[in-house]
Parts: structure tokens; sequence; C-alpha cells
């Protein structure tokens, strides 16, 4: 018997594993201290660290095996992309036609905007459509975790989940479309231009209703009990992403619109606890440290003034395309500022939708992605405290205790 | 600060409040979406009046002054039919109900006008547990003195009216056995319970002047009484009820109390007497509990039986000044009320099949909106 039989070996051989599960005790006790001492919100802490330790700051924690992080933000946003879906009510949309109108000229005005402005710098129009596609979605991820953890209520958040819901179904579709026109353009024979897009959408659609139909039969047969349901639910959101990512779907749009589905078809009101559990809610905390360390600032080195630029025209076109209808929709200018305002955040959803496009198209990667990247690393950062303040401004958060 | 005189109104005149709870459609949790609510119906044109309330969670209806039953519940529809138009614009659900079975108080807040700060400054979190939904009926008044007459013979009656309408046994998420919870939160209030035993206006005078001197109030809307008397309006206000599950029934209540006022003022004719409130505070202690199987101990005759056989025979009594006010339908509600059970038997129901709050929640704004 030697020491090297019961000894670990020297140098230690530290799995990155470990480094993660370091960084996450790091990342929430940063978050907790935002909290108290700064009063920001917790996910400001848990990107921050992300990006500060990650192979774009300091570079503590090595690159981390992208498949295994992709599922862990893959399941993460499909579970806070199913929560924002169930929160949206559809039926409001019929009530109120104004918020229909709302939602398509918030969209149409910043893709307008980004579109214009990426041309007026010479940037070809296919690549400037397709960002400015991406431009279009306010981040699911972040919206549903600010309201949650401000337990923000009234029309203003009402609203905003709902517009969330909109635009990013819209920019998902969108973004395919154009980028089956840049294919297309690249040469790509007609058939294989047109087929991705229908294949990707109808696929998506199709197993987005399965899974509505599935989850109002089993909480039929189930019943009431919250927490086994909260289970179930975990696991048909795990098997629907993955099913969505191995069919080649957009595992974005199947949970969104499953979410939608199942809350346009619900028979009884459901309360689930945030994230469908503490499981749920630690995938969420790690999807937030992964977009940290994928946080790439590379791009403000040529493009820092332009990304200045897209980050204002976009946040003025929200802003601007809000105030026109808002009084016929029934809120006032204070509580159409705040929506606007809170619509800003980019993150996750326009993310992976820059990853996608940029492994089909390698010199997107290295150009305009790279501008895209340092876009939603900045508002990733910004966003939370934007949409924090916007809701304690309008009035939505609990008030202080005195 | 003296009391305002007493103004002339038709006797036997009604007129109704209705405070309503305003839902998130999500989780039929209350809302604070008053002032948006407010703002939408400030465009339609409709009867009565919409007003904010302490927490921006509820509103209140107010119906004009009205003669009799059919009137009032036309009205009362047209109100309810705005408010609901109101809430699907914005995604709210609009339900009756004396108490929300499981919001928070401390998640209330506090509508923005002065007096509801200064209340909430004063009262404290008693401000934000007053998040509970009441019914105030008005019965018109030939002069002060007969309105402090009928406020007294209709005293013996409060377990009457708090048993028809009880329809808040759940509060912060669990059933308390009461039929009407709601009341528990208003006799915390310092200056609840009944008014003093006076008869004479003038004397009424004296003791709000006295009163008033003390510093303790400073108008008749200090004072929490089950009944007390408006003066301003020439009426005296019952202010036990909750706010029932539909707008007929809120209608049918008020023309019983109208009914039996009638009674008192023209049948009856009887002098109140002190000792009649020996027993007050137990029978209404009994209709707040147990509801319609409440006891009820009559205060000249010490004979005891339950509070739905008191309303049995106070309805034959009352029948022919019923039709008189053309209330007729009325009293068939009243009837049914006293087989088929008040909101409160309605809510416990809903709970056993639906098995969660929220649902029963849903279901009580689905019966308010009448859809």
């Amino acid at each position: 018997m030697t020491w090297s039989d019961y000894l670990p070996a020297w140098p230690l051989q530290i799995s990155p594993a470990l480094w993660l599960a370091l960084t996450l005790v790091v990342a929430v006790l940063l978050g907790e201290a935002m909290v108290r001492h700064l009063r920001l919100p917790r996910i400001v802490g848990y990107i921050g660290i992300g990006a500060v330790l990650g192979p774009g700051g300091l570079g503590l924690i090595p690159q981390l095996p992208v498949n295994e992080w992709r599922l862990v933000v893959d399941l993460a946003l499909g579970i806070l992309l199913f929560e924002l879906g169930s929160k949206v009510n559809l039926r409001w949309l019929k009530a109120n036609p104004w918020l229909a109108g709302t939602s398509l000229l918030e969209a149409i005005t910043t893709f307008a905007v980004v579109f214009s402005v990426l041309v007026w710098v010479d940037v070809t129009s296919t690549a400037a459509a397709v960002v400015a596609t991406i431009a279009i979605a306010t981040s699911p991820a972040i919206i549903v975790r600010t309201v949650t953890e401000s337990r923000a209520q009234g029309q203003v958040t009402d609203r905003l989940l709902l517009m969330t819901a909109l635009n990013t179904i819209y920019a998902v579709i969108f973004h395919k479309l154009a980028v089956a026109v840049m294919h297309g353009q690249a040469g790509t024979s007609f058939v294989h231009t047109i087929f991705p897009p229908l294949y990707l959408l109808g696929g998506s659609a199709l197993l987005a209703w399965w899974f509505g139909i599935t989850f109002e039969r089993i909480h039929h047969h189930l019943g009431q009990h919250e927490e086994t349901f909260s289970f179930i639910l975990f696991g048909m959101i795990a098997f629907a992403t993955i099913m969505a990512s191995t069919l080649r779907l957009s595992p974005i749009l199947v949970l969104l619109a499953a979410g939608l589905i199942t809350r346009y078809q619900r028979k009884h009101t459901r309360t689930f606890p945030p994230h469908f559990g503490s499981a749920g809610a630690v995938l969420v905390v790690l999807m937030f440290i992964a977009n940290g360390l994928a946080a790439d600032l590379r791009g403000l080195r040529d493009g820092f003034l332009l990304v200045l630029l897209l980050i204002v025209v976009r946040i003025i076109a929200k802003l601007l395309a809000v105030l026109p209808l808002a009084t016929y929709s029934g809120i006032g200018w204070r509580q159409a500022i705040s929506l606007g305002i809170a619509l800003v955040p980019m993150s996750s959803v326009a993310l992976l939708l820059t990853m996608d496009t940029a492994i089909d198209f390698p010199e997107f990667a290295f150009g305009l992605g790279m501008v895209l990247m340092s876009w939603i690393v900045i508002l990733e950062l910004v966003g939370p405290v934007l949409v924090q303040v916007a809701l304690r401004r309008a009035g939505e958060t609990p008030e202080k205790k005195t | 600060m003296s009391l305002m005189p007493f103004a002339p109104s038709r006797p036997l005149s009604i007129g109704v409040e209705l405070e309503l709870q305003l839902l998130g459609c999500n989780d039929y949790n209350l809302a604070p979406s008053a002032p948006e609510i407010l703002r939408r119906v400030a465009k339609r044109t409709h009867p009565g009046e919409i007003k904010p309330e302490m927490t921006r969670s509820m509103i209140e209806i107010n119906t004009s002054v009205q003669q009799e039953y059919a009137g009032l519940v036309t009205e009362l529809r047209a109100l309810r039919d705005v408010v609901s138009e109101a809430g699907c614009f914005l995604n709210v659900a609009v339900a009756g109900g004396g108490t929300h079975p499981f919001q928070h108080w401390s998640e209330q807040k506090i509508f923005d006008a002065p007096r509801f700060h200064y209340l909430s400054e004063l009262y404290g979190y008693l401000a934000k547990q007053f998040t509970i939904f009441g019914q105030h009926v008005h019965i018109g008044c030939p002069g002060p003195d007969e309105a402090l007459h009928l406020m007294h013979m209709l005293s013996r009656y409060i377990p009457h009216f708090i048993a028809l309408s009880a329809s808040s046994p759940f509060v912060q998420g669990h059933d308390t056995g009461f039929a009407s919870a709601r009341l528990n939160s208003v006799f915390s209030f310092p200056l609840s319970g009944r008014a003093p035993f006076v008869l004479r206006w003038n004397d009424f005078e004296k003791f709000f002047a006295k009163m008033a001197g003390t510093g303790v109030v400073e108008s008749m809307k200090d004072f929490y009484w089950d009944i007390r008397p408006k003066p301003e309006f020439g009426t005296i206000e019952v202010r036990v009820c909750d706010t029932p599950l539909t707008v007929e029934i809120a209608a049918s209540i008020a023309c019983y109390i109208q009914a039996m006022s009638r009674y008192i003022m023209v049948e009856q004719r009887m002098a109140p007497e002190e000792d009649d409130y020996l027993v007050y505070t137990f029978n209404r202690f009994q209709a707040c509990r147990f509801g319609l199987e409440g006891v009820f101990i009559d205060p000249r005759t010490h004979q005891q039986r339950s509070i739905r056989e008191d309303i049995m025979e106070m309805l034959e009594h009352i029948s022919d000044h019923a039709r008189e006010l053309r209330a007729v339908e009325a009293m068939e509600r009243i009837r049914e009320i006293l087989i088929v059970g008040n909101g409160t038997s309605w809510q416990r129901r809903a709970y056993a099949s639906e098995h969660n709050l929220a649902d029963v929640m849903q279901l009580q704004a689905e019966l308010w909106m009448g859809n």
C-alpha cells in the first residue's frame, strides 16, 4: 500500500462541475447581497458573477462542455417560457383589441428602426433583417423571473407578460423566415430554403398542441394535488424541450405555445410554485449564470458606438410604440412609459437565436453576431433593473413596510 | 363641528351601495386595478355612481334613489354590466362576497386619495384588514325622529340581514366556521357597534356634539355602527350585510329591509326600549357564526327559535307591505334563500366540489358577472 492508493493525486484533478457548484453558491450569495444592500434584482448578481468569473472575464471558470450547458439553458428557458405562456390569457386580446394593436405596432417599430440603423451602417439587408427580428423579442426569462421575484401584479405586469409572449413568437417566426431568405441568397436550392421554416413552425405548433391536450387530460385525471402535478409538469416540460431539440424544432416556440394553449383551454385555475418547484428554480439560476459565462463583450472593441446606437434606438422604439394606443387600451401615460421601459431586456431567447444563426453562418458569428452578443450582455445586466424600476414606478410591486 | 340638519327624503325610498372585489384572471387573487376600472367606466354613461374604496382592489357601486324592486334591480344590473365590461377589457374579474378567501392583507395597496391615506395612518393594519366587502342599504325616512325610531326598531332584526346576506366563510385561506367572518373585522374598529339609545333628534345632536367635543369624531362617517342615520340623505343606513353573490340577491335583501321598515312605520307602532339591546350582541353573534341556523332570542318574549324561523314569520307579517311596495318577487327570492341557503352555503358547496379556493373565486366571479 502506498500513499497514492488512498490520497488524491497532486495536483488535484478538479472537474468543471465542482467550479460550477461553487459558482452557484457564490452567485446566490452575491444575488442576495444585491437585494439587501443595493436593492437590485438578484438575477443581475447571477449573470454578473458568471460574466466576471467566466472565460470572458477573469477566466476562473474554465469553458464548460457546450452540450451540457445547452441542456441546462434549454430546460430552464423551457420552464420560464411555459410559465410565461400559462400566465397569458389570449382571450384578453379579443376583449381588448387595442392590445393586439399595441403589440403589433411595438414589434414592427422595433424591427423597422433596428433594420434601418443597420442598413445605414452598410449591413446587407438580409443580415440586417435577421438581427432586427432578434431585436423584436423581449426576454421572457428576465420578465418572468423579475415579475416573480418582485411579486408585481396589475395592468402593466399583465400587459408586459402578454406583449413579451407575443413579441417572442413574432421574433422566432420572422427570424426563421429571415434566415431562410439568407439561405436562399447563399445559393441553397428553393426547396431547401422554403421547407425548413415550414417544418420548424408546423412541427413546433403540432408538438405544442399535443402538449396542451395531454396536459389537460393528465390534470383532469390527477385532480388537485399541486405538488404531484408540479413534478409531472416538470417532466413534461423537460420531455417537450428535449423532443423539440431532437426533432430540430424550436424549443422556444413549443414551450411558449404549449403554455398559451394550456392557459387558453383551462377550466380551472391553477397556481404552481414559481418555476414549478425548487428543481426548476435551481435550473433557472444556473441558466442565468450560464448566460453570464457566455457573456462576450469583444464586439464592443470595434463596434462600441454601433452597439450603443442600437440599444438607444431600440429603447426609443419600444417606448414610443406603446404610447399612441395606451389610453385607448385603458392605461395612463405613466403606466405606458413603465410598460415601454419594461419591454427593453434581451437575454436567452436572443442569445439562442444568435447562436443558431452563427452555427449556420460562421461569417455572421464574427461580424454582426459579435455586436449582437455585446448588445445582449448589456441588456441582460441592465434589463432586470429597468423592469424592476418600471414596475415599482407603476405602483405594482408590494408597498414598502411602514 | 355640529351635525348636519336632517334632509327631507321620500319615506321608504331605497338606495344600495355594494363594495366589490377586483380579481386577477390568472390566480383570482385580489388585483389592484381600481384606478384603471374607474378610468374606463368614467367614459361610459351609467346610472348611479361608481367610486373608489379603501384599497385598490375594491370599488363601490351606488344606485340612485329608488322606490321599488324593479327599478332597483334594473339599475344594479346596469351598474354590474358596466363594471363587468370594464373588467373584461382590463383582464380583471369582478365578484361579490364579503371577504376574499385567500388574499393577504399586507399585500393590499391603499387607494391614492387623502381620506384613505389618513385612515390608513390612523388605523394601521386594520385599514388593510378592512379589505372586506359589504352592502349598505339606505331607507328614506319622513323625519329625523322617525329615523331614530326606525333605526332602533330595525336593530332587533339585524340578525336577519346578516344571515340572509352572509357570504364570507373563508378568510386568509381557511374556513373560519363563521357564516359572516367579515363582521369580525368591523368589530375591531373602536367606534363600531350600535348607536346610543336616543329617540329624539335633538338628543342625538347633543350626543354628537359631546362626542365631537371630545375630539374622537369629526363626522358621522367616523361611526362604524351597524345602523346609522345619514342626515345629509335623510336616511338610515343598514351596514351589516355582506355583499351578496348576485345583484338580484342584493336588491331582494334591500327590499326585504324596505318592506320591514314599512311594517314598522305603518303597522307595528311599538316604541323601542333600551332593554331590547340586552340580546343584541348575542343575536348578532349567532347570525355571524351560524347564519340562518343561528339562535334568535326575542328581546321582549325571550322566546328562542332559529333565525330562519324568525325570518319566515317576518315574511308573513310583511307580505301585505311587500305587495304594496311591489316587492313580491324580492320576497320570493328571500324565501328561496331560506330553502337553498345563503352565499356562505353556496361558497362551502363550491369549495367541497372544487377543493380549491381560487376555483371558488372564479365561479363566484362568473356568478356575479352573470355569464
